[in-house]
């Protein structure tokens, strides 16, 4: 079975790159940089599902699972060894550009191309149904007056997007020193609701996606929906636009592909998303998962990225997150 | 009673000639996959979703399908901890105490045995209980804050003390390195990352089924090469292939017991079925371990967490599917499995979709049945793997496990981390330092220190937190009999041991 | 002797990692901080492996070196295969760890040669064909 020579040993190492993965029936190939089960793993499987029932691709699009880092090995991946696949395309979310924007992945932020936005939860900010605190208003003059006498809790950690979310509406509401007001981290937005139902903590900061059923049954109350529009199924809540308070806080799910794709295949990429973001399959998958469908592409959506991690940063800066 | 209806519903959904089938299928599968190590129930739910939607079958037989893979890989996890010393899953590990020194004894066949009808036993009183006490249950699960969790991992880890081991001091130590391990990776409260040494691929933390598979199966190849092939006691026998009765009948106490001690540690958000069957196992070495056999191949060792581990999954729906919290790896599977099928757990659930509620339930229950009824006749089978000889099964298990973990990473570096746990794990047990409370340091560790640290913050630094509510001191309080039970029950041991020397 | 020396081992990387463990610290975020909890694990670690040192328990002997051997070839095989694994591809990688492993633990070439024709193929497609998990079938020194 030995039948390398060291010449071309020498020359697969030369042909290695991009070759790493690859099955003989797939024509695209997309990159969930987290295990089976997270979300990354349903924007790749759902969007690969459907890419391949619309016959965007030829025959089925590869997801493979490239964990580590929070994205940030998939990153160093893309950037040092794929730069130039057009056949590569990755999954991310709020969640890696705010890593991106406190300089934990190992290059920056234009170091890809971003292709678009297909959907995203909204961030709400939460109340207990017995919370004294029953608007925006109240809550903004409290956290702005006496932010050490609350607690205030969401999914991510300090510097998380969650907590940065909250910091922001805290901000505009006259808040002055952002490390004043307490924050405590749990593992998911339902663990922090289910916390502050039992009166552990005030106020939680989180996505309404996972936490919808517990305002469905009145056990908690939302105060302001981070978003332009008021959220479809839950027309009531008000936006804190409408409260005074100019903060939008989305967690959009997107994708990226190499920084080196040239501009006609990054634009097909584009395409064939838009077209698959206006299939009713993807609506309808989009709606299931608890996102809203939502479009951004191309460069609006670069664009875009790029000012959110600035924004980002600046907030991480003022807290301190980075020096 | 209402509920007893709804699940008497759930059942005659669940019994129809194509979701009998798919049960069977499911069950089957999920026991191949789960006996691979590497890939444990989490990532053989994870494989199987997309086969859902490609035969677009309905919710119902989804969940049958899906549950059926997931009981099936919970009980292949324990074949390979039988027969092999290698846990499948995380679960798992309290199984190779006692089961593999049964194996080796010749009695595989009735620790299989014993495993599957504990299994079944603890599914049952979960289900019951779920039945009866589920609205109660979620409704108390929410005063449990994030001291009570740090008092609850206190009474764990005090418990893992008594559990393996001639010395005290190396069962604490191991889950001491156990701890330190898991504080590698990014800092989820801060975000700073923590002894990574500038890798990202440690950024996300150790793995626990790389630190599983590297710490038993690659230490057990190095065992192995330690003496000449024809010095080894080659193909282990086997007493009989027919699992005996009357062992499993001696284990029903151990699993009552189990199964109630699982339960309620399944039910608590958070806790999960690796603290179920830790908890169970070492209540029942407490209870019933009065000639120190324990550890050395009694069949209550391995009924006790059995028992305990699947009450506490059944007990671990609670609040998965009445709060939406996920207690662990695996429920947080069946959450994903759930969402991916369009049903959002939450506190309307059980209102809206009652239905799929105890659909779900009576699915569960099924997959234990049917595993019951699938393995039962196959334990003959599967413990013919016993007399496979060394040179031909240990090489086939190390490419599985490097496989399992490969396929779900693409990442050589856990190939790498997975050699050196094998070092480590080979050196630590050269030493009689026990592997268990290691694993369930690096399991429970990264929890113990979030709830420590969530405790602090909440009362702004104030250490008095950790003393204030009922359920810490009641915790504390069960800490502190059980440290005072263990100290007395060591102290009346040698006394007894030296009255029979002095006598004999 | 032996349970001495790794009493002293356990100790050094359980003083290194609290002396490191201490050193992170965040400027924001959570009351207690990255730091404290390492020190709360380093320090009973230090302690119990200290009192290892004093008072060892337990004999252990090591194998002999023609053993030793053995184990450094079987690591040097499952080293091999991790950093193989790429650039020659699954089946033939996974077919060099089989034979390799069995013939450590003492099999005959000729068997384990059959074995390693039989297993990895049939691992291969269980992985990639059946459970969808894609592997590379040939790697990249064959690109």
């Amino acid at each position: 079975m030995k039948i390398l020579t060291p010449t071309s040993a020498a020359f697969g190492i030369v042909m290695a790159v991009g070759m790493t993965v690859s099955a003989p029936a797939s024509a695209a190939e997309c990159i969930a940089p987290s295990n089976p089960g997270g979300g990354w793993d349903f924007t790749c499987r759902t969007i690969g599902r459907i890419l391949s029932e619309l016959d965007l691709v030829e025959g089925n699009v590869q997801v493979t699972n490239m964990p580590g880092g929070v994205g940030a090995v998939t990153y160093a991946m893309v950037v040092n060894e794929r730069p130039d696949d057009p056949e590569l395309i990755v999954a991310t979310s709020t969640v890696g550009i705010t890593q991106i924007a406190q300089g934990r992945y190992p290059a920056p932020v234009d170091a890809v191309r971003y292709l678009a936005m297909l959907g995203a939860d909204v961030g709400v900010i939460a109340v207990d149904d017995d919370s004294p605190i029953e608007s925006l208003d109240q809550l903004t003059e409290i956290m702005a007056n006496e932010p050490g006498s609350i607690v205030t809790a969401g999914s991510s950690g300090a510097g998380g997007w969650d907590h940065i979310r909250l910091l922001m509406v805290a901000r505009e509401g006259g808040l002055d020193d952002l490390n004043a007001m307490r924050w405590v981290q749990f593992d998911g937005g339902t663990d922090a609701v289910t916390q502050m139902m039992g009166g552990q903590i005030d106020v939680v900061s989180t996505d309404m996606g996972e936490i919808a059923g517990f305002v469905e049954s009145g056990d908690i109350r939302i105060l302001a929906a981070l978003s332009d529009e008021p959220i479809p199924a839950f027309p009531d809540i008000p936006t804190a636009k409408s409260q005074g308070i100019d903060v939008t806080g989305y967690n959009w799910r997107g994708l990226y592909t190499g920084g080196e794709v040239s501009d006609e295949e990054y634009d097909e990429w584009v395409s064939d998303l838009e077209t698959l973001y206006n299939s009713e399959e993807w609506q309808t998958a989009a709606v299931e998962s608890g996102l809203i469908p939502i479009w951004r592409g191309g460069e609006e959506f670069s664009d875009f990225v790029v000012s959110e991690a600035a924004v980002m940063e600046e907030i991480s800066r003022d807290i301190g997150v980075i020096e | 009673m209402e509920s007893f209806l709804f699940l008497a519903d759930g059942f005659a959904v669940a019994l129809t000639p194509l979701n009998i089938a798919l049960l069977l299928l499911g069950c089957f599968t999920g026991t191949l996959i789960g006996a691979l190590p590497g890939l444990g129930p989490v990532n053989g739910v994870a494989i199987l979703i997309p086969l859902t939607f490609a035969f677009g079958f309905d919710a119902t037989s989804s969940l049958i399908l899906l549950s059926a893979v997931y009981f099936g890989c919970m009980y292949g996890g324990r074949i390979s901890s039988i027969l092999l010393n290698i846990p499948g899953d995380e679960p798992a590990v309290m199984t190779t105490l006692d089961g593999y020194p049964m194996a080796k004894q010749g009695k595989a066949a009735d620790a299989l045995a014993i495993s599957g009808v504990a299994s079944f036993f603890g599914a049952t009183v979960a289900v019951v209980g779920l039945t009866l006490f589920a609205p109660l249950l979620a409704g108390l699960a929410i005063y449990f804050g994030p001291a009570d969790y740090f008092a609850l991992y206190i009474l764990a880890f005090v418990t893992i003390g008594g559990i393996a081991g001639v010395d005290p001091r190396k069962t604490l130590l191991s889950a001491l390195i156990g701890l330190m391990i898991a504080t590698a990776g990014l800092d989820p409260i801060s975000g700073i990352p923590r002894f990574t040494f500038d890798n990202y691929h440690l950024y996300d933390g150790v793995d626990a089924i790389v630190a599983l598979v590297g710490l038993f199966a690659i230490s057990e190849i190095l065992m192995l090469l330690e003496k000449a092939a024809k010095d080894r006691a080659a193909p282990i026998g086997l007493d009989s292939w027919l699992p005996s009765v009357r062992a499993i009948w001696s284990t029903r106490w151990a699993v009552v017991r189990g199964s109630i001690v699982g339960f309620i540690a399944g039910v608590l958000p958070g806790a999960g079925a690796s603290l179920g069957s830790v908890m169970s196992y070492s209540m029942e070495k407490q209870a019933s371990d009065k000639n120190g056999t324990f550890g050395k191949g009694d069949p209550r060792g391995v009924a006790a967490p059995e028992a305990g581990n699947n009450a506490a999954s059944g007990g671990a729906l609670i609040p998965m599917l009445s709060l939406g919290v996920p207690g662990s790896g695996t429920t947080a599977v069946m959450l994903a499995m759930l969402i991916s099928l369009n049903v959002q757990p939450g506190p309307l659930l059980f209102e809206r979709q009652p239905d799929l509620v105890w659909g779900l339930v009576a699915s569960l229950y099924l997959g234990n049945v049917a595993l019951l009824i699938l393995n039962l006749p196959m334990i003959g089978l599967f413990s013919r793997l016993m007399m496979v000889p060394t040179w031909a099964l240990m090489p086939i298990v190390a490419a599985v496990s490097f496989v399992g973990v490969f396929s779900i990473s693409n990442s050589i570096f856990d190939l790498e981390l997975m050699i050196m746990f094998g070092v480590l794990g080979y050196l630590l047990r050269k030493l009689d330092i026990s592997l268990v409370p290691l694993v369930l340091g690096l399991l429970l560790g990264g929890d113990m220190e979030r709830n420590l640290r969530r405790a602090l913050s909440i009362s702004d630094g104030e250490w008095g937190v950790l003393l204030e509510s009922p359920i810490s001191l009641t915790l504390y309080a069960l800490t502190a009999v059980f440290l005072g039970l263990s100290v007395w029950l060591a102290r009346r041991d040698r006394k007894r041991r030296q009255a029979r020397l002095t006598e004999g | 002797m032996s349970v001495r020396l790794a009493g002293v081992a356990i100790f050094m990387i359980a003083a290194l990692f609290t002396w490191y463990g201490r050193g992170y610290t965040a400027s924001f975020g959570d009351v207690l901080g990255p730091g404290v909890f390492p020190v709360i694990v380093g320090i009973p670690a230090m302690i119990l492996s200290a009192s290892l040192v004093v008072f060892p328990s337990g004999q252990v002997e090591w194998p002999e070196r023609p053993y030793l051997v053995r184990q450094l070839a079987a690591l040097a095989i499952l080293a091999g295969y991790a950093w193989l694994l790429g650039p020659l591809g699954f089946p033939l990688a996974t077919f060099g760890l089989i034979v390799g492993i069995g013939i450590v633990l003492g099999g005959a070439p000729l068997k384990a040669v059959i074995l390693g024709a039989l297993f990895a193929p049939a691992l291969w497609a269980l992985f990639d064909q059946v459970l969808g998990l894609p592997l590379a079938v040939l790697g990249d020194w064959f690109g």
